[in-house]
This record gives C-alpha cells, sequence and structure tokens, in this order.
C-alpha cells in the first residue's frame, strides 16, 4: 500500500494495518520524486499535488497495488486531489486500488470505521488495540520533536540532538508494545537531556506557519527547522501540525475543535471566514504570536489559494512582528532559500537588540 | 444612499439581482467603469504576484469606487449550493480587500452559505438590508423582485447574449448595439472559462467580438440551461467540487460532446486554483475524443497579437480537420505528440 508522505509522520499509519497482512511503501521525498510529479501534473497544480502524485508513481513503481488519499469538502484544492490523481494514474497505464478517506467520515468511531475497512476488515480488538498503539506513537513523536525543537540552537555540536531523533523515530518504528514504546521513550529523552548545551545563550524565536505539506515534508522546506537550529535560531511550528493533538480524546480528529477557535478569535478582525488550508491559521498564529515570537516564517506553496489570501492580509494587521513569506514550487533553490532566511535572521536580531537598546 | 458595485468578478452573474435588490431599498447604486489598464495596474499594485488575474482586476475596481460611493457592495460567497464550495478566493474576497484597500468606504459584506440552512441564508439578506430599511417587509419585496429579475436575467441569457448584452439590454447605459453572432459563420467554436474572465473586454482583449469578426459563431457557457450543465459534469467527474465550474467544466463537456461544435477554446486565468486541476481533467476529455481543444491563460502580461496567433492557428488548425479529402487530423496528429499529453501538438498550440 501507498501513502502519500507527510515527514515523519505518516510512517505511523504502518503501525495500524502492519498486522494484518499489508505492507506499506514509504518512499522518501527527493527530487526524483518531484521531478516525477511535476511531469504528469497539470502545470498550475500546486505543489503538493505534484509532490504526492510523484510519491504515488514511485510507491506503485516499487510494487504497491493500492493507494490511500484523504479527501474532503473543502474550498481548497486539497480535497479534490485525489480524484484528478486516480485519473492520471490510470491514464500513465498503472493498475491499483484506490483508498479514499473522507473527512467527513468524523470522530473516533469514523475513522476506526475507515482502518477497519482498509485493513481487510480486521476484527475489532485488533483495529481498536493497533489504533491506540498508533497513537502513542505518535504523542512520543510529537514530545520528542518539541524536545528537538528546543535543543537545536543551543546544543554545542551541532547536529546531535537530530541524530537522536533519527534515531529515537526508527525505535519508535519498531516498538510493538506500550512497554517497549515507553522505554524507548525514556531512554531517548535522557540521551537528549545530556546533550552538552549553551545555558547562557537565548535563542530568537521564529514560528513557522503555512500550508500543512510544506511545512511538514522536510524537502520541500529545505529542512528549514534544522536549518535555522545551525543558525541559532528556536523554529516553533503551529500547534495545529502536531498531530497528537488531534487525538485527544473529546476533539477527536474534530478539527483540532479549541485551537482553532482560539485562532479564529485572533484572526477575526482581519479574516472573518474560513477560507480552507491553513489560511485562517496562519493570520490567526500570526496575530497570537506577535508578542511572543520575534519573527514568523510563512510558507505556502505557489498559488496556493487559501495562503494567498493569508499572505494578503498577514502584512496590514495591527500587530506586528516581521513575516517572511516564501513560496514554495519545484524551481525552488535552497541557497536562494537559506540566503532569504539568513537576511531575515540576521534582521531579527538586529531588531531584538534595537529593541532592547531602547 | 450610495452602493457601488465593482464590475469584476461575480457581477457578471448577478449584476441585475445585486441592483434590483438595493434599488428597491431605495439605495442608489453605482457599477465601476469597464476595466481599464490603470485600473489592472492599481490594484496589481496593492495585492501580491501570486494573486489571480480577476482578484487584481477586482481590486482595482474597488479602489476606483473608494471615492465617490458610501459603501462597496462585496459579498462572501462561500457556497450557493448543498456541499459545493466556491473558490476561498471568494470567501475571502471582502476580507482582502479591506486589508489591501485601506481608503475603502464600509464594505457590505453578507456572508452566503447554504449549507448552513435556510435560516442563516435570510438573515445574511435581512442583515444586508438593515443598513437601509428598518422594515424586513421592505426587505423581503426587494429580494423576491431580485430574484424574478436573476430569472430573466438568466432566461435571456439562454437565448443567445452575452452577459454584458444581456444587462445592457436591461439597463441601457449606452446606445450600443450588441452585435450577436456573425450572419454566416464558418465555425462554431464552444469558448469556456469564468464569465469574468470572458467578458471584461480589456482582460480578454475582446475576445468575444475578435472571434465573431473571424467568422466564428460563438458559444459561451450561458447559453446552456444549467441542468445540462450540471449533467455533463456530472458525466465527468460524479460530482461537482467547485461552486463556479459549472460554467468551465460542464460547458466544456457539452460542448466536446456535441457534434455541430468545431472546438473549444478555454480561457483560464494564470494562478486559477480551481482551473488548474479541472481543465486537467477536461483536456484528457478532449484527448479520449479527438476533439480540438486549445486553454489560453490570460495575466496581466498577455498582449492581444499573440492571442490573435494562437487563436488563428487554431482556427486554421480546426479548418483543415473539417476539410472532408484532407487527412483524419486527431488520429496522424495525436500520434505525433506522443508526449506526456498524448496529442500536445494537437491539442496544446502553447
Amino acid at each position: 500500500m501507498g501513502i502519500p508522505s507527510l515527514g515523519d509522520r505518516f510512517a505511523v499509519f504502518e503501525t495500524m494495518v502492519k498486522e494484518h497482512n499489508i505492507s506499506l511503501v514509504t518512499p522518501p521525498v527527493t527530487k526524483h520524486t518531484l521531478s516525477l510529479g511535476a511531469r504528469y501534473s497539470p502545470e498550475f497544480a500546486c505543489l503538493p499535488f505534484k509532490g504526492i502524485l510523484g510519491t504515488f508513481i514511485e510507491c506503485l513503481e516499487q510494487g504497491a497495488d493500492t493507494l490511500f488519499m484523504v479527501t474532503s469538502f473543502n474550498a481548497c484544492r486539497m480535497g479534490y486531489y485525489a480524484k484528478v490523481q486516480e485519473q492520471i494514474l490510470r491514464d500513465l497505464g498503472y493498475r491499483f486500488k484506490f483508498l479514499r478517506f473522507h473527512s467527513s467520515e468524523k470522530g473516533l468511531i469514523g475513522v476506526l470505521r475507515a482502518i477497519k475497512r482498509f485493513s481487510n476488515n480486521a476484527s475489532w480488538p485488533t483495529v481498536v488495540s493497533l489504533f491506540r498503539l498508533a497513537v502513542a506513537k505518535l504523542r512520543a513523536l510529537d514530545e520528542l520533536e518539541r524536545e528537538v525543537q528546543k535543543i537545536r540552537p543551543v546544543e554545542l555540536e551541532k547536529g546531535t540532538a537530530d541524530r537522536l531523533y533519527r534515531e529515537a523515530i526508527g525505535a519508535i518504528d519498531r516498538a510493538t508494545s506500550f512497554a517497549s514504546l515507553r522505554q524507548a521513550m525514556r531512554g531517548y529523552f535522557e540521551r537528549l537531556e545530556q546533550i552538552p548545551k549553551d545555558a547562557e545563550y537565548a535563542p530568537l524565536k521564529v514560528g513557522i506557519v503555512g500550508e500543512l505539506y510544506v511545512v511538514m515534508e522536510p524537502f520541500f522546506n529545505m529542512n528549514l527547522e534544522i536549518e535555522l537550529g545551525k543558525m541559532g535560531v528556536e523554529a516553533r511550528r503551529t500547534r495545529s501540525t502536531f498531530f497528537s493533538e488531534y487525538t485527544k480524546w473529546g476533539t477527536f480528529l474534530n478539527a483540532l475543535n479549541d485551537e482553532k477557535k482560539e485562532l479564529q478569535k485572533f484572526a477575526h478582525p482581519y479574516l472573518k471566514r474560513d477560507v480552507g488550508g491553513h489560511g485562517l491559521e496562519s493570520v490567526g498564529e500570526k496575530v497570537r504570536r506577535a508578542g511572543d515570537y520575534d519573527g514568523i516564517i510563512h510558507l505556502a506553496p505557489f498559488t496556493c489559494m487559501p495562503e494567498v489570501i493569508a499572505q494578503n492580509i498577514m502584512p496590514f494587521t495591527k500587530e506586528g512582528i516581521p513575516v517572511l513569506t516564501i513560496a514554495c514550487d519545484e524551481q525552488l533553490g535552497r541557497a536562494g532559500m537559506l540566503t532569504r532566511v539568513e537576511a531575515f535572521v540576521d534582521l531579527l536580531e538586529r531588531r531584538r537588540i534595537g529593541n532592547i537598546l531602547r | 444612499m450610495r452602493v457601488g458595485i465593482p464590475r469584476a468578478l461575480l457581477y457578471y452573474q448577478y449584476y441585475p439581482m445585486w441592483r434590483t435588490f438595493f434599488e428597491g431599498l431605495g439605495a442608489e447604486v453605482f457599477v465601476s467603469s469597464p476595466t481599464t489598464k490603470l485600473m489592472l495596474a492599481s490594484g496589481c499594485s496593492r495585492l501580491i504576484a501570486e494573486t489571480c488575474l480577476p482578484v487584481k482586476v477586482f481590486c482595482g475596481h474597488v479602489l476606483s469606487l473608494a471615492n465617490g460611493c458610501d459603501c462597496v457592495f462585496i459579498p462572501s460567497i462561500h457556497s450557493v449550493e448543498q456541499k459545493v464550495y466556491s473558490c476561498p478566493k471568494f470567501i475571502g474576497l471582502p476580507d482582502m480587500m479591506r486589508a489591501t484597500v485601506p481608503e475603502c468606504p464600509p464594505i457590505l459584506d453578507p456572508d452566503v452559505d447554504v449549507n448552513t440552512g435556510k435560516r442563516d441564508f435570510y438573515q445574511a439578506i435581512y442583515k444586508l438590508g438593515r443598513p437601509f430599511t428598518r422594515s424586513p417587509l421592505k426587505v423581503r419585496k426587494a429580494a423576491e423582485t431580485a430574484w424574478q429579475v436573476h430569472q430573466t436575467f438568466q432566461r435571456r441569457m439562454l437565448s443567445g447574449l452575452t452577459p454584458p448584452e444581456a444587462i445592457e439590454g436591461m439597463f441601457p447605459q449606452s446606445v450600443e448595439e450588441p452585435e450577436g453572432n456573425g450572419s454566416h459563420p464558418i465555425f462554431t467554436i464552444g469558448l469556456i472559462g469564468h464569465p469574468y474572465l470572458l467578458y471584461d473586454e480589456y482582460v480578454s482583449h475582446r475576445l468575444v467580438p475578435q472571434l465573431r469578426e473571424m467568422g466564428v459563431k460563438v458559444l459561451s457557457p450561458e447559453m446552456v440551461e444549467r441542468a445540462r450543465l450540471r449533467a455533463s459534469i456530472c458525466e465527468l467527474v460524479e460530482r461537482p467540487y467547485w461552486a463556479c465550474e459549472d460554467e468551465v467544466i460542464g460547458a466544456g463537456a457539452y460542448y466536446l460532446g456535441r457534434g455541430e461544435v468545431d472546438g473549444v477554446v478555454s480561457v483560464v486565468a494564470f494562478g486559477c486554483g480551481p482551473d488548474s486541476l479541472m481543465i486537467e481533467v477536461l483536456q484528457r476529455y478532449a484527448k479520449r475524443l479527438g476533439k480540438p481543444f486549445m486553454q489560453l491563460t490570460l495575466d496581466e502580461h498577455t498582449a492581444e497579437t499573440g492571442l490573435m496567433t494562437r487563436l488563428e492557428a487554431f482556427l486554421d488548425m480546426v479548418r483543415r480537420g473539417k476539410r472532408p479529402q484532407g487527412i483524419s487530423p486527431p488520429a496522424s496528429w495525436s500520434q505525433r505528440g506522443g508526449s506526456k499529453r498524448g496529442s500536445a501538438s494537437w491539442v496544446y498550440l502553447a
């Protein structure tokens, strides 16, 4: 089975289905993936479309016979990806089964039913227990990543935390029970704590907002978080990109109700309506973090409809905070992007010194 | 009170209805003048480069209305039918304009969303009428007349008039006679695209009149009944996803399937999100049928000469295809293409 990649997160999906004789094909997103996707996509489709299509083609080349995609009723193009991608792949001559998870299958029951459907009608107890393990893994990954985000800018030897994080992801993937997962986690947290850090240094804080796929997939944002860490800047993502937030009891897969409501409140003076995608979240997050962070990096796929709206509105909010918008597409170069990020960080640094002097 | 209505985007679909409604409430309606170079340039200067062309044009119109109106009407259209949403830009339009045109007078921005139920919809209408009158009855009456006028407007377009021509007939502004389709057209071309692109003479470089001058009978999406459009779109993609795609994809599929139509020309704006995916579906359909199909992408840099050259080349090709003794173009030309679009040289006159 092939699934769209989303950073390291979707690997958790494997836990849910592995036991039912389904093996997951998860090719990493590379230049090749994107060029495949871009070749067969409509010219003006947005980056996530091209990336996911590329991933699907690689999955099929590696022998996947089933593909999985999320669809929804939403104003954004994302909800319609599956339809067009299926047609393109079929026209290319691939044979496969296409599974769709519709966002209207909300709530715990809906999700579990969908998993049961995808895993060849497995028995309820196995579905439930594996699902619980997957949720625990998701939470473990999120906790770990938050910790790593804090360590990156202050560690003395750059890259140590990320090395550990890679290892930890492997260990979490391998864990087959709650006990082994807990044990692995404890070990890694201790090791993260032991990393030598610069206690004096107060890093700049930069929020990363924007469209989910480009924010989450390190290939598309050129490992932005790690690069910021190397520059001694603490990167913080929006809460809605931590999936364990979705899986809290009560708000289960309900589009992160409380968080969304809060962001809506912040965005309201400037953007009153949900425009699909993550446009509202970007504006809301900017307004909310204006006093808290030093700057915001806004990642948007080129021509992304909701993000274009957000980008048009963001400069005019009363709450001032520097925002750097980076439009990601298949033409984005690493050097160019990093130069812009470096210049932005320099600007933030000076702004901070200016604020202190004043 | 003077209500300003920008002559852009949904103006072409709903203007008679809007005007009747506001006039029924005793307001004076003021429409911005047709798009000019200056308007587009001023719109472009306010918005980021990536924004799609129609929104830039819209912004230019709002800027031109900024002086001389007491308020500007920019509705936020979420949906006009169940579970089919508009493009996000229609939803965020009033917010975007409020941010980017700070000198704009107060914006009337009702939320039109039929998915939240009739009650909310009616309430939105009453709220819209509130600044003009305190009597709900008056609002109701204005809305009912407006709806009837909208029906008349749609009937007029079904009879073969383009939206600007139909509007002209209903609210005469100048003495210019609508030209109508030429008496002896050589070709019949289905011209598809959003009305705000096709009928904005500056943006589309007078595409419709120019085609008619070339001896083409132009069939536009408004000349097909909604039910037929819907049936064609359902045939192609099961169910529509975006609200404004009926007149593009539905009409495209409808005309591609008709024998008397020689070819289909689609006009899209650079950076249009919904079209970027939907046109792909249509293009694949055209390829399967072997019907001539051309996509014209418009942006603020599009030059008229380039546009005309492509149209002429396309019509030449259609003419050759129509010659009875000639080789059958679709089959032979599609083999030459061989790329991912298959019939690239045939379908895709870039």
